[in-house]
């Protein structure tokens, strides 16, 4: 499996989402997921296939979890962890960008970890 | 009086450039997904944090800021955080659940303040009770930030020694301009569908609005007149028919019958100027605020004109670049249950000055559970802020630091005062219009003419004399010609001389230098 077959037909776009902080907190999440969901089979790329072993989901799982406790972003029940993410970031609260990343593997579990259990 | 307009200019009402600004009520995008409010709660803190913040360093800058989390015993601070207001008399749900079945009292208290509530400051880390004289609970509701200074006491709690709310917010300028006199008119409470309503009373409102009444003077006054807005409770259907059974053909007409009779009154409204409807407690729209405009298929007749505006509640709307805000009157009333001030118009000014139109949302007061804004946060100080569905009329100026002005206008209802609001959109003057039944209709006209008797005395206009033979000297022609009118519906020379003199002395009483002879 060579990854050049791949970059070769297939145009690898820079991820452009544009993040606007409008003062009256006008929601953007809505947005940025759809640029996001738009963009997330391209970003996939072949190293994570090769890597999906238990010990990074659970790690992944493990940062996240720390990302929805964390109380600086605000409350993590009744939204998903990207649009937790992107409300954090239109703040400017700078969220970090290693559970972005991690969010957008489609591997994680989109909701807090409490969702359905309380 | 149709015969004296021949052959003169005819008016034309003055116009104005309007602006609707609803759109941060409106919900469009927002979806439910079974969120809760803790969401709108922490966009308020967070927003109203960064401007408390940015006020601190001028307050008192030597003083660090902690987190409630952070707190040391005995280590003076400034802590900034949500207030609730622990009130035992609140209704709670869980008081169904409880073991202890004490006795509930029949009567509902219109307010539920006790001496015992107390103030428990809250952040994101933790949350703190707040002790000492400097906060009374009287003045304060659950749901506003604001930062305090003192330290925390050996027992737990928070010594309050001084506390700092944001204050009005920065004001846009209000436009220099003009030497045009342009009036917005505010009504509320309509009630139509109740025996409260006098159809009477509204139609003179309708009729002196759109110009068909008073002489060249009254319609001059009228043709100022830029916009109605009407400030919720337009109707009011029965309450039998909330109980979720099926309505009886025969009742099907009850139920439409205030909104048609309302789109009668508001269809001769809109075709002469432009109306703005809000919605209010009682009207078909949602319960929760804020609640979204009134649709368009209830008023079949009204909404055929581009002048009728469906409004949200909160409205804010701009005129020639002054900036309006109102409510129907949910925020202040649920404010009077949980808070004591001397009048209406002292809680709307604490609004503005916690920067919030409906604090106790969503504790006490129902609201959207936004997820990632507080559409009620006062981003800019209005020029005019109306409260509809009150007691009574009530007006003030508030002046803030900065050099911020606020007309704060309380309306009345109209079905049990009878009174309209006008505000003069350029110095921020209002003058109440009081529309009574037919008992006192002649005395709606003279004190219409007294006032402007009063404003043509200022104006250095000589008043007029009666023109029938009865000799009294009257306000102004419009005084006059109703008094003449007057005279002439009374046959016996016994009936019109004490009414006369009774107008009289109370012109007297009034404006003393107008009835002068």
């Amino acid at each position: 499996m060579s990854s050049s077959n791949i970059t070769s037909f297939f145009r690898q776009e820079k991820k452009t989402t544009k993040r606007k902080n409008d003062g009256g907190g006008v929601a953007i999440a809505k947005l940025c997921s759809k640029i996001r969901s738009d963009l997330a089979p391209l970003l996939v790329s072949s190293t994570d296939q090769l890597r999906s072993t238990k010990e990074s989901t659970k790690e992944a799982e493990e940062r996240l979890k720390e990302f929805d406790i964390d109380m600086r972003y605000g409350p993590s029940m009744g939204l998903t962890r990207i649009e937790r993410w992107d409300r954090a970031s239109a703040l400017g609260l700078c969220p970090p960008a290693d559970v972005e990343s991690l969010l957008l593997a489609t591997s994680t579990i989109s909701h807090c970890l409490w969702q359905g259990r309380v | 009086m149709a015969d004296s307009e021949m052959g003169e200019a005819t008016l034309e009402r003055k116009l104005a450039v309007y602006r609707n600004l609803d759109e941060r009520f409106v919900i469009r995008e927002e979806k439910y997904k079974g969120q809760q409010f803790s969401h709108i709660y922490f966009m308020r803190l967070h927003h109203m944090r960064s401007q408390l913040q940015s006020l601190i360093p001028n307050w008192k800058p030597h003083l660090p800021v902690n987190t409630v989390l952070g707190l040391e015993e005995g280590k003076e601070c400034i802590i900034v955080g949500t207030l609730y207001k622990h009130m035992k008399l609140k209704p709670s749900i869980l008081d169904e659940y409880s073991k202890e079945r004490s006795a509930i009292p029949l009567v509902k208290p219109h307010n539920f303040m006790s001496t015992d509530d107390h103030l428990i400051l809250e952040d994101e880390s933790g949350r703190v009770k707040l002790a000492g004289p400097m906060l009374a609970p009287s003045a304060f509701v659950t749901g506003i930030v604001i930062a305090v200074h003192g330290k925390e006491t050996s027992e737990g709690d928070f010594f309050v020694e001084d506390f700092l709310e944001a204050g009005l917010a920065p004001q846009v300028d209000r436009p220099l301009d003009s030497r045009e006199d342009k009036f917005v008119a505010f009504v509320s409470g309509l009630s139509v569908g109740t025996n409260a309503f006098n159809p009477l009373q509204f139609q003179l409102l309708v009729d002196h609005v759109t110009g068909h009444l008073g002489d060249e003077n009254e319609q001059r006054i009228s043709s100022k007149i830029v916009r109605l807005v009407i400030a919720g409770n337009s109707m009011h259907i029965s309450h039998g028919f909330f109980s979720g059974q099926t309505v009886a053909p025969k009742d099907h007409a009850k139920l439409t019958e205030p909104i048609r009779e309302l789109d009668i009154f508001l269809t001769q409204l809109v075709a002469a100027l432009p109306v703005d409807i809000m919605p209010g407690c009682n009207d078909p729209a949602n319960y929760s605020l804020p609640q979204q405009p009134l649709h368009r298929c209830l008023f079949a007749g009204a909404s055929a004109y581009n002048t009728f505006v469906s409004c949200t509640n909160p409205h804010h709307f701009e005129l020639d670049n002054v900036q309006f805000v109102g409510t129907s009157g949910q925020n202040i009333d649920d404010l009077y249950k949980y808070s004591d001030a001397k009048d209406k118009i002292e809680f709307m000014e604490r609004t503005l000055r916690w920067r919030h139109l409906a604090p106790t949302a969503p504790n006490t007061l129902g609201c959207y559970p936004y997820v990632d804004k507080d559409p009620f946060l006062i981003e800019s100080c209005p020029h005019v802020y109306f409260v509809g569905n009150q007691e009574k009329y009530e007006t003030r100026l508030l002046q803030g630091p900065d050099k911020q002005l606020v007309r704060l206008i309380s309306i009345p209802r109209f079905c049990e005062t009878g009174v309209a609001v006008m505000v003069h959109k350029q110095t921020p003057l209002s003058l109440s219009l009081k529309f009574l039944p037919p008992v006192s209709l002649f005395l709606l006209f003279y004190l219409c003419s007294l006032t402007l008797g009063t404003w043509n005395a200022m104006r250095s206009v000589s008043p007029q004399i009666c023109k029938c033979d009865c000799g009294y000297p009257m306000g102004t022609a419009l005084g006059s010609s109703m008094h003449t009118r007057l005279c002439s519906y009374f046959t016996g020379d016994i009936l019109p001389l004490p009414i006369s003199a009774f107008f009289f002395y109370l012109g007297r009483l009034f404006s003393p230098d107008c009835c002068n002879f």
